[in-house]
Order: C-alpha cells, then sequence, then structure tokens
C-alpha cells in the first residue's frame, strides 16, 4: 500500500512539556485511521504539526513523499482539515461560507459552485443554506464545519474530534460522510475520545496517551491485547462476601467485584464461561434480574496499558 | 441571597468599567476646581499679550504699565505661531503690537498705527475699550500738555479714577458654580454607570438559558425580582454615595451648608431616576454588544443636549426645546438653580423640577412593566 | 484569489452591526450632538447689549451730561430701564439686570455678581468721570464757571478724543473657529475606529488568533495575499464610512475644513492608514480576546482624542505648549492639527511636518506586527 503520510520521530515541546514525545508512524493510501487517547494526550498537537501550523523541535513529517512547510502548497491543496472548534464566519450564510473556504482552494468559479453543492448535500444541510451560523443548532453547525473543511474534495482529510457534544442525528450523519469521502478515494486521519466511533469507522487505530504511542494496529489485534475476553454483568439484590471468593476460584476468572447491586466478573480466556455461572446460580439458588455478556472494548485496552479509564 | 450573590460576582467581573467612569468624572472635577475669594467686587482682567518694537521709555511705558495692570499679561514664546497658537486656543484674547517709533511718532503728532489681533469675544472688545480709554485720555492731553512727563503723570491721575461698586450677592458664585458643574457631569457618569452596569448584569441573568434555567428552578419568581431588584438598586445606591463622597473630597466645606445637601437631594432623586431607566433598557435590550452603544448614545445625548457639559445658558433655544422631554434637564436646571441660590430664597422652582423627575421615574416604571408583560 | 479574499472581507465587514455602529453611526451621532451643544458658544462669547437700570431721582435728573452720555449709549451698548431705586433692586434681584447705577454724591453702580457685563459697565462709567476729571485740569487752565461752559466742554474733548490720532488694525485671522477642533478630533477619532475593522480582518487571518485563521494557514493560498487583501477590504470600507461622515458635516454641519479640499483628503487618506495599521499592531501583538482588544483600541483612541481637544479644546493647546513630545506619539493629535494647520494656517510647514509624522508612525505600527504577521509557524496555537 502507498504510504500518504510519513512520520518519523516527531517531538513537540512547550513551556517544558513534552505534548508529542518521538512519534513515528504511517498513513496509508485510502484508509481511516483513527487516534485515540484521552483529553490532553497530544491529538490535535500531532495534527497541527503535521500541518504545519505549530513549530516542532525534532522529527521529520513527509505528506504524499514530499516534505511538508508552511508554503508547500501543492500538499496543501489536496489537504482538508476539520477542526475541533467550530470556525466560520458568523457574518455569512451556510453557503456563503462554504464558498469561501471553499475558494481559498479552488478558483473556477463553476466547480466551486458544484463543490459547494456537493458538500451541503454530503452534510445533510439542504434546508439550512440561507441560514447564519448563529441560527443553526449545535450539530447542524457542526456539520456547516465539516463542509466547508472539505468541500474542495481532498484526498487527504483530518478530522479532529468533528463529533464533540453532537446531537446522535447530526452524528449519523457525519458518520456517514465520512465514510461516504472514504469510498470516494479519500485517506482519513480521525481524532476522537469516542471509541465506539473508532470501533464501527476506524480501519487502524494508534492510542496515544501523554504523546506517546501505547499501541497501534487494527481494531482486532488491539483487543487482543486486553488479556480479558469476556465481560459477564447480573444484578444480584444479596451477596455474601463467602460466595464472593467462591466464584473467585471459577476456571479463567480474572476479577470479581460486587458493587451496588450488579456482580462483575471478568473472564481472562475459554468458552462456555456465561454457560458455568448460570448453572452457579441457579445451584446456589441466588435471585437475579438482568444478566449480559460483553466483549472487551478499547476502553479496556486502554484501561489495561494505562491504567485509567479513556474518558475521563 | 443567591441571586444577590451571582450579582455582585458579575458586577465584579465589570468593575474596570466603573472605575474608568470614576476615573473620568475625577480628570474633569480636578479641572474645574480653583476657588476664589468670596464677598468683593473683582474686575475681569482680559488675557493680553503686548508686543512692543518700540523702546520701553516714556509715554510708551506708560501705555504698557496701564494695560499690565488692567489684564492679565500672558507668557508666550515670541513668534508668529506660538502668538497665533495662542489667539486661537483663547490662552491670549488680544494681541497688541506697538510698533517701533510709537513714542516720537506720537508725541510729534504723527498717527502712528498699532496692530492688534483679536479673538472677536468679550474679552478681546474688553481689552479694545482699555487700550482705546488710554489713547483717549492721552490724545487729548497731548492737546494741552507738552511736557511728556507731566502728560503722562496727567494721564495716570485721570485713568486712576475708580467708580464706587457695590455688590449684593454674598454668594460665592464661582464656586458653587463649579460645585454644580461637578454635579451635572454626574448626569454622564450616574446614568452611564447605572445604564451600562445594569443592563449588562440583567442581559447575564436573562440570557435565554440562564432564563430557563431559572424559570424551572424551586425559586419563586417574584422573590427572585425582588433580589434582583434590590440588588440593582443597592448598586445604583453605591454609585451615588461614591460620588457625593467624591464631591467632599474635591469641594469639601461647602458641600456641609444648606447647598450641598440640595445638591445631594437633587443627585439622589436623578439617581433613582437613572435607576428606573436602567431597568427599563435592561428589559428591552438582550444584547450585550449592543449594549455599550446605547449607553454612549443616552448619556452622551442628554448630556449634550441638557447642559451637562456645555453650560445651559449657552445651548440654542430649539435644543433646549427638545431637552425638556430628557429628565436630565430637569435635573442639570436643578444643579444651576441652586448654585444661584441665595440663603431663604425660595425652594419651588425646585420642588417641581424633582417632582417632574419623580414622574420620569414612574412612567419608566410602567413601560417596562408593560414591556416585560408582554414578553 | 485576492478578489475572492477581499469580497469575503468586505461582506463579512459589511455585515457586522456591532462594527459599523462604531464605525459609521457613531461618529455622525457625536458630531451631531457637538453640533447642537457647541453652535451658540462663540456667538455668546461675543459682547451683546447689556441690560442695565438706573435710578432716577432727583439728582440724575439734574445731570444734563450724565443724562446725555447714556442717552447715546442706549440701544449702543446697554439697554436701559428707568425708574425707581426698588424696581432697580428687583430687577438685579431676579437676574433681569445686570447692574444698575445710582447718583448720589457720587455716582455708585450697583451689581449682584462678578461678570464681564458688570465689568464693561464699570469701565463705561468710569470714562465718564475720566472726562470730567479731564475738565479739571484743562478748568485749572482756563477758570469759568458757567454750567453751560463745562457742558459743551465735555462734548469737545469727545470730539477730540473720537478724532483720536491713533489707528487700531486688526490683523487677526479670520478663521477663529475653535469648536471646529472638536469635529477635527471627531474625524481623528473615526480614523483610529477604523483600527476595530483592521483589528477583525487580519484576526480572521491569523491563525493563533482565531480558528478561521488556521483554516486559512492550512489552504493553499499564500498568507501575504490574503493578509494584504483582507487589509485593503477593510481600508476601503473605513474609507465609505469617512467619506460619509465628511459629506455629514460639510454639508449638514457647516464644517469648515479650510479651502484646499485635495490637502484634506489626503489628510484624511492617510490618517485612516494610521488607524488601520494601528488596529493591526493591536491585533497582531496582543494575544487576547477579541473583546478585550476592541477595548484596548477604544481607550487607546478615547485617550489620544482626549489628549488632542475633543472634551476640551484646551487640552490640545496645553499638550502643544508644554509636552509637545506626546503630540509626537498620538496619532489623533496629529490628524486634528493638520486640520488646523489648514484651516488657520497660511503657510503648508505644519500641515507637512503632521503628514509625515502619521505616515511614520504607521511605518513603526506595520513595522511591529509585520514579524507576527509573517509568522508562519506557532509555538502554540
Amino acid at each position: 500500500m502507498k504510504k500518504i503520510i510519513e512520520v518519523k520521530n516527531l517531538t513537540k515541546e512547550y513551556k517544558g512539556l513534552k505534548a508529542v514525545n518521538d512519534l513515528s508512524f504511517e498513513v496509508y493510501s485510502g484508509e481511516i485511521l483513527g487516534l485515540l487517547g484521552p483529553n490532553g494526550s497530544g491529538k490535535s498537537t500531532t495534527i497541527n504539526c503535521l500541518l504545519s501550523l505549530l513549530k516542532f523541535q525534532t522529527g521529520s513529517i513527509q505528506i504524499f513523499g514530499m516534505n511538508m512547510s508552511p508554503t508547500a502548497y501543492e500538499i496543501k491543496k489536496q489537504i482538508g482539515v476539520v477542526f475541533q472548534e467550530v470556525a466560520v464566519f458568523q457574518e455569512l450564510t451556510v453557503v456563503q461560507n462554504i464558498d469561501y473556504f471553499c475558494g481559498l482552494y479552488v478558483r473556477d468559479e463553476k466547480i466551486r459552485s458544484k463543490y459547494v453543492e456537493e458538500a451541503i448535500q454530503l452534510v445533510g444541510l439542504d434546508d439550512f443554506k440561507k441560514f447564519y451560523p448563529k441560527q443553526l443548532s449545535g450539530g447542524l453547525l457542526r456539520r456547516l464545519n465539516i463542509a466547508c473543511g472539505i468541500a474542495h474534495k481532498p484526498k487527504l482529510i483530518f478530522l479532529d474530534e468533528p463529533t464533540v457534544a453532537v446531537d446522535p442525528q447530526s452524528r449519523n450523519h457525519i458518520l456517514d460522510g465520512i465514510k461516504q469521502l472514504r469510498k470516494e478515494g479519500a485517506t482519513i486521519i480521525y481524532t476522537t475520545h469516542y471509541m465506539e466511533e473508532v470501533e464501527i469507522l476506524c480501519d487502524r487505530v494508534i492510542i496515544l496517551d501523554k504523546g506517546k504511542i501505547i499501541a497501534s494496529g487494527t481494531i482486532e489485534e488491539l483487543k487482543q491485547l486486553a488479556k480479558i475476553e469476556e465481560k459477564v454483568s447480573v444484578e444480584i439484590e444479596q451477596l455474601g462476601a463467602e460466595k464472593l471468593e467462591e466464584m473467585k476460584g471459577f476456571k479463567n476468572v480474572d476479577d470479581v467485584k460486587y458493587v451496588d447491586g450488579i456482580l462483575v466478573i471478568t473472564y481472562q480466556k475459554g468458552k462456555n464461561n456465561l454457560i458455568h455461572f448460570i448453572d452457579y446460580l441457579k445451584k446456589e439458588n441466588l435471585q437475579y434480574n438482568k444478566i449480559y455478556s460483553e466483549r472487551p472494548t478499547l476502553n479496556d485496552v486502554f484501561l489495561e496499558l494505562t491504567g485509567k479509564e479513556l474518558r475521563d | 441571597m443567591t441571586v444577590f450573590k451571582a450579582y455582585l460576582k458579575v458586577l465584579n467581573k465589570n468593575k474596570a468599567l466603573v472605575i474608568l467612569y470614576t476615573a473620568i468624572l475625577i480628570c474633569f472635577a480636578g479641572f474645574n476646581m480653583k476657588t476664589n475669594d468670596i464677598g468683593s467686587f473683582r474686575v475681569e482682567k482680559p488675557k493680553v499679550l503686548i508686543v512692543n518694537q518700540d523702546e520701553n521709555y516714556g509715554i510708551t511705558a506708560s501705555l504698557i504699565q496701564y494695560i499690565t495692570k488692567n489684564s492679565t499679561i500672558v507668557k508666550i514664546k515670541e513668534n508668529d505661531s506660538s502668538q497665533n497658537d495662542a489667539l486661537f486656543y483663547r490662552d491670549v484674547s488680544y494681541i497688541i503690537y506697538l510698533p517701533k517709533n510709537f513714542r516720537n511718532d506720537f508725541l510729534s503728532g504723527k498717527s502712528p498705527k498699532i496692530e492688534v489681533k483679536s479673538t472677536g469675544d468679550y474679552n478681546a472688545s474688553l481689552a479694545s475699550m482699555m487700550l482705546e480709554r488710554y489713547l483717549k485720555v492721552a490724545s487729548t492731553y497731548l492737546k494741552i500738555e507738552k511736557n511728556e512727563v507731566s502728560m503722562i503723570k496727567m494721564i495716570d491721575e485721570t485713568l486712576d479714577h475708580q467708580v464706587d461698586i457695590e455688590m449684593t450677592s454674598k454668594l460665592d458664585s464661582d464656586h458653587l458654580m463649579k460645585v454644580a458643574n461637578f454635579y451635572n457631569f454626574a448626569n454622564y457618569s450616574l446614568l452611564a454607570g447605572c445604564v451600562f452596569v445594569i443592563c449588562f448584569v440583567i442581559a447575564s441573568f436573562k440570557d435565554e438559558k440562564i432564563q430557563q434555567r431559572t424559570m424551572v428552578s424551586s425559586l419563586n419568581m417574584k422573590k427572585y425580582n425582588q433580589q434582583l431588584l434590590f440588588a440593582n438598586g443597592l448598586f445604583a445606591f453605591t454609585l451615588w454615595i461614591l460620588y457625593v463622597l467624591l464631591s467632599f473630597l474635591l469641594v469639601g466645606n461647602s458641600m456641609f451648608d444648606f447647598h450641598g445637601l440640595l445638591f445631594m437631594m437633587n443627585s439622589f432623586v436623578f439617581m433613582v431616576v437613572a435607576l428606573t431607566f436602567a431597568l427599563l433598557i435592561g428589559s428591552v435590550v438582550r444584547n450585550k454588544e449592543a449594549i455599550g452603544g446605547i449607553v454612549n448614545v443616552v448619556a452622551l445625548g442628554s448630556s449634550f443636549l441638557c447642559g451637562a457639559f456645555v453650560p445651559m445658558e449657552w445651548l440654542p433655544d430649539f435644543v433646549l426645546k427638545i431637552a425638556h422631554v430628557l429628565p436630565s434637564y430637569y435635573y442639570i436646571s436643578n444643579n444651576n438653580f441652586i448654585s444661584k441660590l441665595e440663603p431663604f430664597g425660595s425652594l419651588n422652582p425646585m420642588i417641581f423640577n424633582i417632582v417632574v423627575l419623580l414622574l420620569f421615574g414612574v412612567i419608566f416604571i410602567i413601560i417596562t412593566n408593560i414591556v416585560s408583560k408582554r414578553k | 484569489m485576492f478578489l475572492h479574499n477581499f469580497k469575503c472581507a468586505l461582506k463579512t465587514l459589511f455585515k457586522n452591526k456591532v462594527l459599523l455602529f462604531w464605525t459609521f453611526a457613531f461618529p455622525i451621532i457625536l458630531g451631531t450632538l457637538f453640533h447642537m451643544a457647541f453652535r451658540d458658544i462663540e456667538n455668546n462669547e461675543i459682547l451683546d447689549m447689556i441690560d442695565i437700570a438706573i435710578v432716577e431721582n432727583e439728582e440724575w435728573k439734574k445731570n444734563q451730561i450724565l443724562n446725555q452720555v447714556f442717552d447715546e449709549l442706549e440701544g449702543d451698548l446697554f439697554s436701559i430701564t428707568y425708574g425707581s431705586e426698588e424696581k432697580a433692586k428687583s430687577l438685579l434681584a431676579d437676574q433681569k439686570i445686570s447692574g444698575y447705577l445710582i447718583l448720589s454724591d457720587t455716582l455708585k453702580v450697583v451689581v449682584k455678581e462678578n461678570g464681564i457685563d458688570q465689568t464693561v459697565l464699570k469701565y463705561v462709567t468710569e470714562e465718564i468721570l475720566e472726562t470730567e476729571e479731564i475738565m479739571k485740569h484743562i478748568a485749572l487752565e482756563n477758570p469759568m464757571e458757567e454750567e453751560s461752559f463745562y457742558q459743551n466742554l465735555y462734548f469737545m474733548i469727545g470730539r477730540i478724543q473720537s478724532e483720536n490720532k491713533v489707528e487700531l488694525v486688526d490683523i487677526s485671522n479670520q478663521n477663529l473657529s475653535y469648536t471646529m477642533i472638536e469635529f477635527y478630533t471627531l474625524i481623528a477619532m473615526t480614523c483610529l475606529y477604523g483600527g476595530m475593522l483592521g483589528l477583525y480582518v487580519i484576526n480572521q487571518n491569523l491563525a493563533n488568533q482565531s480558528h478561521n485563521g488556521k483554516r486559512i494557514a492550512i489552504s493553499p493560498t499564500p498568507k501575504g495575499k490574503v493578509i494584504f487583501s483582507s487589509a485593503l477590504a477593510g481600508y476601503i470600507v473605513q474609507l465609505v464610512g469617512i467619506a460619509l461622515l465628511f459629506l455629514y458635516t460639510i454639508f449638514v454641519l457647516h464644517v469648515d475644513y479650510g479651502n484646499d479640499i485635495l490637502k484634506v483628503v489626503f489628510l484624511t487618506l492617510i490618517g485612516c492608514f494610521a488607524g488601520l495599521s494601528m488596529g493591526i499592531m493591536i491585533a497582531t501583538l496582543f494575544k487576547t480576546s477579541e473583546n478585550t482588544k476592541t477595548g484596548i483600541i477604544v481607550a487607546v483612541t478615547m485617550l489620544c482624542c482626549f489628549l488632542s481637544g475633543m472634551m476640551g479644546v484646551t487640552m490640545k493647546y496645553i499638550i502643544d505648549k508644554n509636552i509637545p513630545f506626546l503630540n509626537l506619539i498620538n496619532p489623533a493629535s496629529m490628524i486634528t492639527d493638520g486640520f488646523y494647520a489648514l484651516y488657520y494656517y497660511d503657510t503648508f510647514d505644519r500641515y507637512y511636518f503632521d503628514l509625515v509624522s502619521l505616515l511614520l508612525f504607521s511605518g513603526l505600527m506595520i513595522l511591529l506586527s509585520i514579524r507576527s504577521l509573517r509568522r508562519q509557524k506557532y509555538d502554540s496555537i
């Protein structure tokens, strides 16, 4: 596969803090790469370095095989960025905003008006063309923000947490739009701290913490990293301490917790764990309400690797 | 007290503005505060500059001496542009250029020309009168006395005559005028301060989302409005106290007498009107960005039109007619009235103005209620 | 690209109501207020007819000289009411007259308070007494006793005096209206408020100042082009605003800008540029919120205008006379002084000096911001 981005040993220090610490990674053509990490882990800083907005101390960045710099206009032409913050003119309408930002890339007015129209379709802002930003709800504003960033049909798209604080309907629109963009051949770098989005969207994930890569690979590969295989939760009204001890001795059990009437058992490996457990409950004649089993999430992986939750 | 506490916090955020307005007031007031003697008649002395190209001797010296005695001689750099600037900015009202050989030409009966520059205002007229008076007397004596020394003596004797002047007012009108100016300026600072801060805070509280949150809370809305009103009233009152204290600081003694009391009373009534007006604006305007513009137009407008900056008697008649619809007019009229009030004089005009001011307050409250009910 | 960004910048500026209020509407409103408040000031400073009263008692009726003199002055300098002493007193108390004259053994002037009218009254009365004094001197040399002789003599002296040989020639400039300065400071204020426009458009272009700026930074458009076209748009909007103000002040308020309209236009163009460059400097050098920066512009502008005479024309003179150094760093006073020079002076030295100072000021502002304008990468954003 063709390398679109190649980052080597990127380090960015600011006021004595290493925001990005010796980062190296590649992005391949046509993939959606997820940059996952908690707030302050260096995701946005990494992107801003890639875009030559920030100075960095050491390392090299190549995009499309060329060195990235503020005046590398040939590279910039093919990049689209959707920043975390909504960046639009309050004084311009939806169409005017998209047209302006698209106009920074595309001179031909005919092509531009076609692109603008397509961008509006993509994010589903058809009914709001003549609206001013302050008339839009939070989710719609996010969609406009995205349209402004990708209207010029870039080959490489950076999406920096585009779904923060967005209603479910808008979120679906946004995620569908991103899939559509990939279908059209774009390479996408997607930063977020929502692991659910990463799981449905990304081909490959890089997990960042404190400016360092702590894991990378496909979602399946990452999940392998987790020691646990299965998590079973049961609502039980009363449970004695001796029973808990007993359960810890079961086969494959990693840990047992009983908090606020909910019993959580995590298993490392093995099959039929749930069936064994239900048998045990019957045998002991324990009353329970709901019972459910989960596969490990990226959050569990993150927890495993860093000892803290992804979302804090 | 939650609302009240939140109010103080919002206020604390805007303290820079309150300090700024107060600072402007102090500056302005400071410029106008110089006290004068009381009780005896003082001659107005026009500011004059004499540029003498003749020798300072004989009749020339006598002329200069006379002018110097009866006017304030201004020191200005000896170049044309400094003198012209001084004239333009009324640093000097009248410039007299005594030509070369003035003395010889005058004594020998030739007609010397004296060039003058004049601002054309009454100070200049006065200076011109003075100069002409000397020249008239001098040329009369020139006809009957040829000896320069005795002629000068005769001129001096003649010009020395003073008329007997009696002054009836025992008021220090200049000083009271300055106190009045100080309180007139408060029209701007009290109004601007009240309207800006109160509107700003109300806009914060009436912000759509905050308003919704307040409405769904368990707080009694009546109590909520009462607390808000109380906080606003307290702020206006504090502002007023601050300005009154400032007046004590700046003019001291004269605030302790009868006039001082009236000035304070009048400004208190105005403060109440300003508060009601601020509440009205606050109930109409929700946009914080618009408040700055509205405040400036309202405060500057009423101050200019009603004579807070320029004395009322200097305003054109049609402006004063317009001013009648503004509360500031009645407030400022009262200040001017107080500054000219003799002890035990009738207070009726002042009481009338105060009633009008209070009526304005009532009208503002009524409109505020109508407007907020409609919403 | 240049045009694309230029059009967009114009559109955003013309849609920003707050900016337009401060740069377009506020100066016109303030100008109207100035006009209403100041239009009569200078007329009030000219000596008007003075209202006086004369107590018409037996002594007065007997004194032919005084009677005749005041008859002559009536309608010319004084407007005289005759009557009893009580009437005069009550007129004085009601401030209907500036003072009254009462003749007993000597002539006495009664006034209520100090003032210019009262001083004039005193001077005129003294002049009459002086003539009597002169008569005494003449009478010493030609002793005569008849009443009619004194009368004739008095008026003869008057004739001699009016043929007075010394001529006073008024050589002062006619353009002496100092309230014009208020309107010049208003123009200066508008020029500097234009800085808000500069501030706004430039902020939109800098990655470390606004989110929109980040978008521009990552686009393939050269930064210089975007900044230049934005600044130009700001300048154009500023010129539209100031042109409106000029039309309004000239045709509605009748402000006098002197005769050299071309020089006035030139000064305004440079003045606007100075304001714009100041705005750009504040936009680039301070890293705070846009509101705070606008606050800085307003505060700096008001301070500059205060020092150049907006809140009292005398302030400009005090600075000119005592701290001329301040004028070299105050763009508002350079603009005001330039207009003043065109209005009041016949020579142009002072005008050109102001013009060059403004250019230097603008150059300095641009120089201060250029580093930050050219910066492509940031330590933090």
